[in-house]
């Protein structure tokens, strides 16, 4: 059991790949945004790679220890400390019953993770323990934690001073410049030539009004084809508008002239086109990225994206753990 | 147009739209939900969800258990037994659903947008009805309440449904709002596009609005009985009938929906057959408005 002293900014209990199964009913998978670390986190204290875990956004929470506990942190560099003793990330650490763990603000990367062994014990809703605080569903009571709340945990038995090889690791970006994939489509054809040469050659800057619905992007306005233009008038009246219909996690959903990179906790359907795809291997970038960020995206294809998700997959697994 | 062939639109390295038509036409979401029914009934391995909309599908694969090709393949097969399929029935449950129209609510949100973001928009009500060439709000009403609609899709927000009118003499057009509202009440009823939907929670929003509903669409309280399996009212194929209340029975019927003691109208013994639905639009007078 870990009791909240602090919450932090918007902490809150996510698990891989979350809640799947259920957006014909419009809810989306939630889930850790950076699934890399999240995956690396539960592995160091031995539990399946996908167990609930704690996500940690931009300012860290302070937890108390009730009982021992073997715990590890991945991700953002939070600066963290064990009863007011720096202590290691891509670690697993031991923790003694009144010992408390204290996060504070991200100073390289955004999002940090907190793993404990067994996982967090809290109710699975629709199949999945994440937290989709915007609809109040998972989590503790549907929200991000809150201080004085206790977060269950399961039994577990996880050993301390087990690592991540140095390999393994995602490497977060220091100049705050990403290279992030994108896979073209599904509605590529309504951006005319001029406007995908624009999109792939601006450094994107990631606007301040992003969370973990949508990633809002600022740069240049996009041109359109003529399909954007000579449409039945159900489409709406904006280039960019379309018959409603679904949209993919990763989307880049172009809102009138701003794109939207629909991420983890998404709408999952409306009437804006999306010309791009950004593709699960580069999602642990979007996770570890703070606004004001620049973005450059390089075109790849779906058989590229898949192959470098399956790297990614290859990596979190126990053998990126050494003793 | 409806396309000949569907597109497929991969989107990503595990999601794949499949485009039936690029226009609101309700022959599209039938062909589009009787392929995720048998999507659902055969099970495509690797494939965890299917979304139908309008006129299209999301469908999600994992790509170590099926490469896109073959999803496309499978996909096309599956097809091709439902187009050719002409005694295709859809289970659809018919909800009536109690509406407040030209309710103070919605009125006070017009209100709240004329006084702070656009002095110059008429008013929902009077504006839908002008546009569509009815000859005020009162008639508004009445063609709007006049059919059953045909819930295509949930999404955008949990719960929330994309509904068009099954009855092609209550066809109505309205633009979305330009910039959005920055409130509307939980239960509001609207219009954008040709599609009607329902607000689940307080919210911005973008439809024009004229009728509100004391019953919940989403409640993770679950405090009514239709709510037993899950915090979302609707499903996609459910009809929904509108029937009008007063303000007294809005009331009414609220706090009987808080207490948990609202007895909602859902009826369940009903197929929804696409062929018989053609041959009843056939034999309408397409320009007729109630």
């Amino acid at each position: 059991m870990l009791e909240v002293l602090k919450p932090g900014l918007e902490t809150s209990i996510q698990d891989w790949p979350g809640r799947q199964g259920y957006l014909k009913f419009g809810i989306p998978w939630s889930g850790p945004m950076d699934d890399w670390s999240f995956r690396l986190a539960n592995l160091l204290v031995g539990n399946a790679p996908g167990a609930a875990a704690l996500e940690c956004q931009f300012i860290g929470p302070s937890l108390k220890f009730q009982r021992d506990g073997v715990f590890a942190l991945t991700g953002a560099d939070m600066q963290a400390k064990l009863d007011g003793r720096p202590v290691p990330a891509w670690e697993s650490i031991a923790a003694k019953a009144g010992q408390t763990l204290e996060l504070s603000f991200a100073k390289l990367g955004a999002r940090t993770y907190v793993a404990i062994a067994g996982g967090f014990a809290n109710e699975i809703v629709f199949g999945s323990r994440a937290t989709f605080h915007k609809g109040g569903i998972g989590g503790i009571e549907g929200h991000a934690i809150k201080a004085g709340q206790v977060l269950p945990v399961a039994p577990g038995s996880g050993a301390p001073g087990r690592r991540v090889k140095a390999a393994a690791r995602p490497s977060i970006v220091a100049d705050k410049r990403w290279s992030i994939e994108v896979c073209r489509g599904p509605n590529d054809d309504w951006i005319d030539e001029a406007g995908h040469r624009r999109f792939v050659d601006t450094e994107w800057k990631l606007s301040s009004k992003s969370d973990r619905g949508g990633y809002r992007l600022e740069g240049p306005d996009w041109s359109f084809t003529e399909r954007a233009y000579n449409k039945p008038p159900e489409h709406g009246s904006e280039p960019g508008n379309i018959v409603d219909h679904g949209y993919p996690l990763g989307a880049i959903n172009l809102a009138g002239q701003t794109p939207i990179i629909l991420v983890n906790d998404w709408p999952d359907g409306g009437g804006f086109i999306n010309p791009y795809t950004v593709p699960s291997c580069a999602f642990w970038k979007l996770g570890q990225s703070k606004p004001g960020e620049l973005y450059r995206f390089k075109v790849v294809t779906v058989e590229e994206a898949q192959a470098l998700a399956r790297e990614i997959a290859a990596l979190c697994s126990v053998a990126s753990i050494e003793q | 147009m409806i396309y000949d062939e569907p597109r497929f639109l991969p989107g990503g390295d595990r999601f794949l739209e499949i485009e039936f038509g690029n226009e609101l036409n309700l022959e599209l979401n039938f062909r589009a939900q009787a392929l995720g029914q048998a999507v659902a009934a055969e099970g495509i391995r690797g494939v965890t969800e299917f979304a139908s909309f309008f006129s299209a599908a999301l469908v999600h694969y994992d790509p170590d258990a099926i490469s896109l090709a073959d999803l496309e393949r499978e996909l096309r097969r599956l097809l091709d037994t439902v187009t050719a399929a002409d005694d295709l029935e859809i289970p659809s449950r018919l909800i009536y659903m109690p509406a407040m129209y030209l309710d103070p609510w919605s009125a006070e949100a017009i209100d709240q947008y004329i006084a702070r973001i656009n002095p110059n928009k008429e008013r929902d009500p009077d504006f839908v009805a002008r546009l569509n060439g009815l000859e005020d709000a009162r008639q508004l009403v009445r063609v709007h309440s006049g059919t059953e609609y045909w819930i295509a899709a949930l999404g955008f927000w949990p719960g929330t449904p994309f509904m068009m009118p099954l009855d092609p003499r209550c066809k109505l057009f309205a633009p979305k709002y330009n910039p959005p509202r920055t409130f509307t009440h939980k239960g509001t009823i609207g219009m954008g596009g040709g599609a009607t939907a329902m607000y689940p929670v307080d919210g911005p929003g973008g439809y024009q609005i004229f009728a509100r509903t004391p019953v919940p669409i989403w409640d993770m309280q679950q405090r009514l009985k239709p709510f037993k399996e899950a915090p979302y009212l609707l499903r996609p194929t459910d009809r929904m009938k509108y029937v009008h209340i007063t303000r007294e029975e809005f009331e009414m019927i609220e706090r009987k929906c808080e207490e948990g003691s609202y007895e909602m109208n859902i009826v369940e013994y009903q197929k929804f057959s696409p062929k018989s639905y053609r041959e009843w639009v056939a034999t309408l007078d397409l320009n007729a408005r109630f």
